[in-house]
């Protein structure tokens, strides 16, 4: 049984005036089984985010197939599909909205109707994985931009998900809390998508990369592959990952 | 400061206080709205020309301003311009209601000053009864007490979600007008060309803004209600506090402290 499934997958953003937006996706295909990492990665503006947006069914005017676990992404299934399923935001600001980092994390166990003790127990547990305890009672606007996207993080910990899409997870993290996210998110069972221009960070956590171009996925194979084809990369706005660049100088 | 961020600071610093520990804050919610309103009423029913009464009533606030640590010039900056509109209703009164009430030397207290100043003292005293109780009480504990009161809950959520669009308008606001001002250096305020593009895109980047954590909420299992944020509260002592201000209010309404002191000073 595949997790996620499309095929023929068309998207243009809805337009507001006459003039129609550009097309997005065109017949695009995609397979996803359980617990695999996969990579998404593509140049600025090539739809890796609308992707993922498309996923979680914050965009539904798509044309084709889109099934997770078996369900149509349709406006019924979405509370079905939604509560298996966690989502980083690109930007933090739109993820958190309570006043504490610890009502935000508490905001999807409570709305899982879970009893005070189980969402204090998940609150702690995300809190103490992604190392923000000490900033629990802390008001969300005092947060620097890698706090909130640990907190971010943490919000969808807590809600125990069995799939996790991530967009840009890494960037505005210092290398330590950037090596942390890398080892919570390798010990973490499930799906995980993740999309992201930091090509080093794709490398340590996905075994499996897409790369978006043209609208539809030009490449689907191992991360190594894709990352050592320099050809390739450059071809779609992108450069090879630093640690490979530094092997190619030593030998 | 600026405007904006003074803004944010002040929706903010209830949240805050709640954060700190201080026993007002430790208290159920419902206990503190219960005195305010008794307090409230109890003001009201003073009789227009009661000054003396009435004054015996500032001894709760000034009690409550001291411990729960609130600043008096705090409170008069953010009531200013409630307290000027309170001031104005009663300003006809000397005109209507001359009949003398006093002379103190040459000066003559007329019945229709003192029914101005009762006038302008119940209000200001209500005004401040209210500041406090906002004050010491998150928007998460009012809503959870509205909830305890059987307040429909799609009420609540309304009032949960409306402060949260307005901080978050009052953020985006604060984040274009900083942009704005680091291009126009020296510039005072928002140059007037700039105004329709200004408000035009405060709008549509909030709805957009608004619609994207509404998204961000949805994903996260969001059904239309908003859990208040349940704390534990001193129960018993919540219940005394309630309880004791409630008996003491109400004495002070029957006894006549200031005139009972008055005379005792006088003989
Ligand atoms: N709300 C919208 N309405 C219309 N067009 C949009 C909207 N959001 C994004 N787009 C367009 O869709 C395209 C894909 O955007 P998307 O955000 O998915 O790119 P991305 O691959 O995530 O880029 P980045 O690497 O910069 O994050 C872009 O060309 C963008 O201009
Ligand atoms: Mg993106």
């Amino acid at each position: 049984m595949s997790k996620i499934e499309i095929k023929d997958l068309s998207f243009r953003y809805l337009s507001r005036t006459k003039e129609q937006n550009p097309t997005i996706f065109r017949q695009l295909n995609f397979r996803a089984s359980e617990n695999e990492s996969i990579g998404i990665i593509g140049a600025n503006g090539v739809g890796k985010s609308t992707f993922l947006r498309l996923l979680v069914g914050i965009l539904t005017e798509y044309e084709g197939l889109l099934q997770i676990n078996d369900l149509p992404v349709c406006r019924e299934n979405l509370t079905a599909i939604r509560s298996r399923l966690g989502y980083v935001f690109q930007d933090s600001d739109s993820q958190l909205f309570m006043n504490t980092v610890y009502e935000d994390v508490a905001f999807g166990p409570k709305n899982q109707g879970l009893s005070d003790a189980e969402i204090q127990a998940r609150v702690t547990k995300a809190l103490e994985k992604t190392g923000i305890s000490h900033l629990a009672h802390q008001p969300i606007y005092k947060l620097s931009g890698g706090q909130k996207k640990l907190a971010s993080i943490a919000t969808v910990l807590s809600m125990g998900t069995d799939t996790l899409l991530m967009d840009e997870p890494s960037a505005a993290l210092d290398p330590e809390n950037r090596e942390l996210l890398i080892q919570i998110l390798n010990e973490l069972p499930g799906l995980k998508l993740i999309a992201s221009h930091d090509l080093d960070f794709v490398y340590d956590t996905c075994q499996r990369t897409i790369l978006l171009s043209n609208g539809i996925i030009c490449y689907d194979g191992p991360t190594k592959d894709i990352l050592t084809d320099q050809k390739r990369l450059e071809e779609n706005g992108l450069r090879l990952p630093l640690s490979f660049r530094f092997r190619n100088l030593n030998s | 400061m600026n405007k904006q961020t003074q803004a944010i600071h002040n929706i903010h610093e209830a949240d805050e206080l709640a954060q700190r520990d201080s026993f007002l804050i430790s208290l159920h919610p419902l206990s503190k709205l219960l005195v305010t309103i008794v307090y409230i009423m109890t003001v009201m029913s003073f009789h227009k020309y009661d000054w003396n009464g009435l004054m015996t009533m500032s001894l709760y606030l000034i009690i409550i301003m001291i411990t729960g640590e609130l600043s008096l010039l705090g409170a008069l900056r953010r009531l200013k311009i409630v307290l000027m509109a309170v001031f104005f209703l009663g300003i006809a009164n000397p005109f209507f209601d001359r009949e003398i009430a006093y002379s103190i030397g040459a000066y003559q207290i007329r019945f229709g000053m003192i029914s101005m100043l009762t006038l302008f003292f119940k209000a200001a005293f209500a005004v401040f009864a209210s500041y406090i109780l906002i004050k010491t009480t998150s928007i998460e504990d009012i809503c959870y007490a509205l909830q305890k009161l059987h307040v429909p809950s799609i009420l609540i959520t309304e009032i949960m979600l409306i402060h949260r669009y307005l901080i978050m308008m009052l953020r985006e606001t604060q984040r274009m007008f900083q942009a704005y001002q680091l291009r126009a250096p020296g510039q005072k305020g928002i140059h007037y060309s700039a105004w329709g593009s200004f408000v035009g895109q405060l709008l549509l980047r909030s709805m957009d803004r608004a619609q994207r954590i509404h998204d961000g909420m949805l994903l996260r299992g969001f059904q239309g209600t908003f859990y208040p944020n349940i704390r534990t509260y001193r129960v018993g002592f919540s219940i005394l506090y309630a309880a004791l201000w409630c008996i003491a209010i109400i004495t002070l309404r029957l006894v006549p402290l200031f005139t009972i002191i008055g005379r005792i000073v006088i003989h």
